[in-house]
């Protein structure tokens, strides 16, 4: 019983209070890779251990059952609990039907994961095929569609595809529009699509855990970042943060935020919310080396103690340690 | 020829550039002048198209008289509003390369511009 509380208040800590540093560490994309590592092991960190404190939990039900009940009406009405009424079959089968309502729980929670991830695989099928068949083949994995709309993105898949527009093309020039797509074909080939999946089916599952809420924006900035590190590796800098800036002077302005912009200022937004800000600013202006170590070596030690945890606290406590 | 994906979209730009309904001879002609294609394949494509809603058909007389269900303008339009609606937990995975911004964000990135600007040539 003990054990199973400890951990469980791991998970409770890995899930509300880890996500505070982790934001703080890998918001402004100095090592998108680390920082990726990073909020992956939290979330397979906390999904690992509080599976761990309910099996724990489990097995000193089943193996202590009268003890065991005997401490949970005890813990509810303060030790004032006669064996009469702990033993009584109306006790037990409340507790049984407690048990059965949590784990329906959570089997309604694991489909729910499951179907979420399921959906967003045949949304995109669909759309890649749908793509490829309306579009003009340019260049490799890349399809042309007739939109005015700049816009360009990928859909992963078999085969993955890069999709452009007319309009894309109209604010791009040649050394931009090959950064873009050195960009595209990076999440393609890191398999970002996977990393997006899973957070955003863990925060669709259970929104109100912090990790996983602010674990999904942060994975799917980070994922930009490491793309944008790839193709500026290979193209440049420069043609990139050129892109970068043409496409979001084409991208259209949406008013609903205006009135968010004003009551907050715009170095928050830099910091949480413009990604694009972001994005140009790493690329324009890294910080500097010394920043960049030792971020990356916090960064480092944390997946390595996080990666330890997750595999030692769960397996201490089942092993009765 | 790249698998049977890239012959849809082959023969789905052919009913496009078609002005009226187009039979499995007349695009199995004009692929065949270009290639080596089998007839059964252009039919059995033609086909999967229907199936899939792409293509509408007409019996005419032994053959199906096809249609495009829509135009590739209408399907590109259709495209990029999945592309760039924000869907819940049943939108498709795409990456953007630049999502659509709201205001605050392009006021963000102006003053990053300005900060970068007076760094330059400060």
């Amino acid at each position: 019983m003990r054990a199973a509380l400890e951990v469980f208040c791991y998970a409770l800590a890995v899930a509300w209070v880890l996500p505070l540093v982790l934001v703080r560490l890998s918001e402004q994309g100095i090592s998108p890779r680390l920082g990726l590592a990073a909020w992956l092991a939290a979330m397979f960190s906390a999904v690992a251990s509080a599976t761990a404190a309910l099996a724990l939990l489990a097995r000193v039900a089943i193996g202590g059952w009268p003890a065991f009940a005997r401490a949970v009406c005890e813990s509810v009405t303060a030790n004032a609990c006669p064996p009469a009424l702990y033993r009584s079959a109306a006790y037990e089968l409340g507790l049984a039907a407690v048990a059965f309502l949590g784990g329906i729980l959570l089997l309604f929670l694991a489909w729910r994961y499951g179907r979420s991830l399921r959906r967003a695989s045949i949304r995109t099928r669909a759309h890649a095929e749908a793509a490829r068949i309306t579009g003009r083949r340019v260049n490799g994995p890349a399809f042309v569609l007739d939109a005015a709309q700049p816009a360009v993105y990928c859909v992963p898949g078999r085969p993955p595809t890069i999709v452009l527009t007319t309009g894309a093309l109209a604010v791009l020039d040649p050394e931009q529009l090959s950064a873009v797509l050195a960009h595209e074909r990076a999440h393609l080939a890191g398999r970002h699509h996977l990393l997006l999946a899973v957070t955003r089916s863990l925060a669709a599952a259970v929104p109100v855990i912090p990790l996983f809420a602010r674990g999904t924006s942060a994975v799917a900035k980070l994922a930009e970042m490491r793309a944008d590190d790839i193709a500026a590796r290979r193209g440049g800098r420069h043609p990139l943060m050129a892109a970068l800036l043409a496409m979001s002077r084409a991208a259209p302005v949406t008013s609903g935020s205006a009135a968010f912009a004003q009551a907050t200022p715009a170095a928050w937004l830099a910091a949480t919310g413009g990604i694009v800000a972001v994005r140009v600013h790493r690329l324009a202006d890294p910080p500097p080396r010394a920043r960049r170590i030792c971020t990356s070596l916090t960064l480092a030690a944390l997946v390595l103690a996080i990666t330890a945890a997750s595999v030692l606290i769960p397996a201490l406590a089942l092993t009765g340690l | 020829m790249r698998g049977f994906g890239e012959l849809e979209a082959v023969i789905m730009h052919r009913v496009w550039d078609h002005a009226g309904p187009v039979t499995v001879r007349e695009l199995f002609d004009e692929l065949a002048a270009e290639r080596t294609i089998a007839y059964t394949t252009v039919m059995s494509t033609m086909d999967n198209l229907h199936r899939k809603g792409w293509l509408d058909r007409v019996r005419d007389g032994k053959a199906y008289r096809y249609t495009a269900t829509a135009s590739r303008e209408e399907y590109s339009a259709r495209l990029m509003r999945e592309a760039l609606s924000d869907g819940g937990d049943a939108e498709a995975v795409l990456s953007h390369f630049v999502a659509q911004i709201g205001s605050g964000e392009s006021e963000a990135l102006r003053t990053v511009l300005g900060k970068l600007r007076g760094r330059r040539s400060g």
